[in-house]
């Protein structure tokens, strides 16, 4: 049976490239690219994967800036069929976040709804749950593995102190781990023809936001860096230092 | 301001019984087999119930009890079923979430939170009027308090998911945030065999072994539960020595509130560097047997 599968993909900042201000602390978010976040870069994986198995076709959809087509184009180099861009929502907040993909998700035939468990950049974990409710179908959350037959998708569920294989009925939306896969790096052919793909763009209405930032720094380190090079001279000093510590 | 808490994990639901009553009263929501382990904490009142902890279900029935007890704020540990609760209570009810804190207080009458942000890099400070929290563990150290909550039993819903079969994970006797010492392990100790190497350094100063993501999920040289980082666990000891450990923001996460900082890598500018007190250049496996040799003199 072929699948309407749909993949949540979003971008972030290359974290690898924020260097907190010296003085203030405060990030370069602003001067860094934005690239395929890492979370949705698996569970792009997965989709394909479950396309490659199963058959059916996977819809890409990001939530984004105007620099999003690029990582969708990126996600199309992976096998993903079709593309949708939303722009015009920039804040933080993720009910809204979760809002607009959930209408958007309506609005488009979806067996299965594939994303990450929670984004490397933000980290919040909430868009599994929040899109589960406000489509009213089933998660499968924390996925090691997917599995689907008729009807139904059977997914391992990883917790902190034991895994579960969990089932439920489709549509379904299933959160996946970092650990799932290996993102494919697609071959160049398929990234040439990924750039003369067609992606739809919508915007979005911005929300107001719930919450006030008084800060975003850089912890200060107040560690006291004493570095030898010559392991040789500090062993002794860091020896007492772990005894006087220890005791 | 009253507080319904709930966590699967029963570490972190002690947790939040004692954070949160710092706003008043706290309702701890429970089910029925762990009632017991938790009622000396001394939340204000207990609500009970029976059956799977599915987050769809919890969902639900946390949207009964606060509906009830109309508690202005609902606090929720943050494990895998935790936050996916949290998600489809705020989807439900359509309130907001302030998610993975590591402090809440009240700010003359405003709710301040702190939280990672990008990745680890900073941490966002934040006025919210969300009425969800889902909290990361090791918020505030549970105490015990004297008295006897009511208790009230509620009916959990049914799960649009099912759970065909629990498969255990390999535990261990070792809880790496509760250890005072901890020698962590990276990437750079090279092979699983190379952690026999350092046990017995771990050994000398009664220590636990831990380790980078990629230790213990990559390459599962340790288990998962040893996961020091932003994904894994977040570590306070006393002293943290960590071994071929580059120091990738993830991992510094997860080992920030350590007291003592030691570090050895080959590499003189690891970003552990900047994150230790203490630092040696330098190969570890020549590096270790001398500090054993010292430590013993």
């Amino acid at each position: 049976m072929p699948y309407q599968i749909v993949v949540l993909i979003k971008q972030m900042p290359d974290l690898e490239l924020i260097k907190p201000d010296p003085s203030t602390g405060e990030p370069n978010v602003k001067s860094v690219p934005l690239r395929f976040e890492t979370l949705s870069k698996h569970a792009t994986e997965a989709a394909v994967r479950l396309k490659e198995k199963y058959g059916g076709k996977v819809t890409g959809i990001c939530l984004g800036t105007e620099t999003a087509g690029q990582v969708m184009k990126e996600a199309f180099a992976m096998g993903v069929d079709e593309g949708i861009v939303i722009t015009g929502y920039q804040g933080s907040n993720p009910r809204y976040t979760a809002r607009i993909l959930a209408e958007k998700i309506k609005s488009i035939p979806h067996d299965v709804v594939v994303l990450g468990n929670q984004s490397a950049d933000s980290y919040t974990g909430m868009i599994p749950g929040m899109i589960s409710s406000m489509l009213g179908v089933p998660l499968l959350g924390n996925a090691l593995s997917i599995e689907l037959s008729d009807g139904s998708a059977q997914v391992l569920r990883v917790m902190e102190d034991r895994n579960e294989k969990i089932q439920s009925k489709l549509p379904a939306v299933i959160s996946v781990t970092q650990e799932i896969n290996e993102p494919r790096l697609p071959p160049v052919m398929q990234i040439l023809a990924a750039g003369r793909k067609p992606i739809k763009t919508e915007k979005a209405e911005p929300g107001k936001s719930y919450t006030a930032i008084r800060s975003n720094k850089a912890p200060k380190s107040e560690r006291k860096k004493q570095i030898f090079e010559d392991p040789v001279k500090g062993i002794p000093e860091v020896v007492k230092a772990l005894k006087e510590a220890i005791r | 301001m009253k507080t319904l808490v709930y966590s699967d994990s029963q570490d972190i639901a002690a947790q939040l019984v004692a954070k949160f009553s710092q706003f008043g009263e706290v309702t701890l929501l429970v089910s029925s087999g762990n009632v017991d382990k938790l009622k000396k904490y001394g939340p204000t009142s207990i609500i009970s119930f029976e059956g799977p902890e599915n987050p769809d279900a919890l969902a639900n029935i946390a949207r009964t009890a606060a509906e009830k007890g109309q508690h202005e704020m609902i606090a929720i540990g943050s494990t895998t079923v935790g936050r996916d609760m949290a998600g489809i209570l705020a989807g439900m009810i359509g309130a907001d979430v302030m998610a993975e804190i590591v402090d809440i207080r009240n700010d003359g009458g405003k709710i301040v939170t702190r939280r990672f942000f990008l990745g680890g890099k900073t941490v966002l400070e934040e006025e919210t009027t969300s009425k969800i929290f889902t909290v990361s563990p090791g918020i505030a150290e549970p105490a015990e308090k004297a008295g006897s909550p009511p208790i009230e039993h509620l009916g959990l819903a049914a799960s649009s998911v099912s759970v065909i079969e629990v498969i255990p994970k390999m535990a261990s006797s070792e809880d790496i945030e509760k250890a005072s010492v901890i020698v962590s392990v990276g990437r750079g100790i090279g092979s699983k065999e190379g952690i026999e190497k350092i046990r017995p350094l771990a050994e000398a100063l009664n220590g636990v072994i831990a380790g980078s993501r990629p230790v213990c999920l990559d390459y599962q040289w340790l288990s998962e539960e040893k996961q020091v980082g932003l994904s894994g666990k977040k570590v306070r000891p006393k002293v943290y020595l960590a071994l071929g450990i580059s120091g990738q923001i993830q991992h510094i996460a997860g080992m920030r509130g350590s007291k003592m900082v030691v570090a050895v890598n080959k590499d003189k500018s690891a970003p552990i560097f900047e994150e230790a007190d203490y630092g040696l250049v330098g190969d570890l496996y020549q590096i270790v047997p001398k500090l054993l040799e010292a430590l013993k003199a």
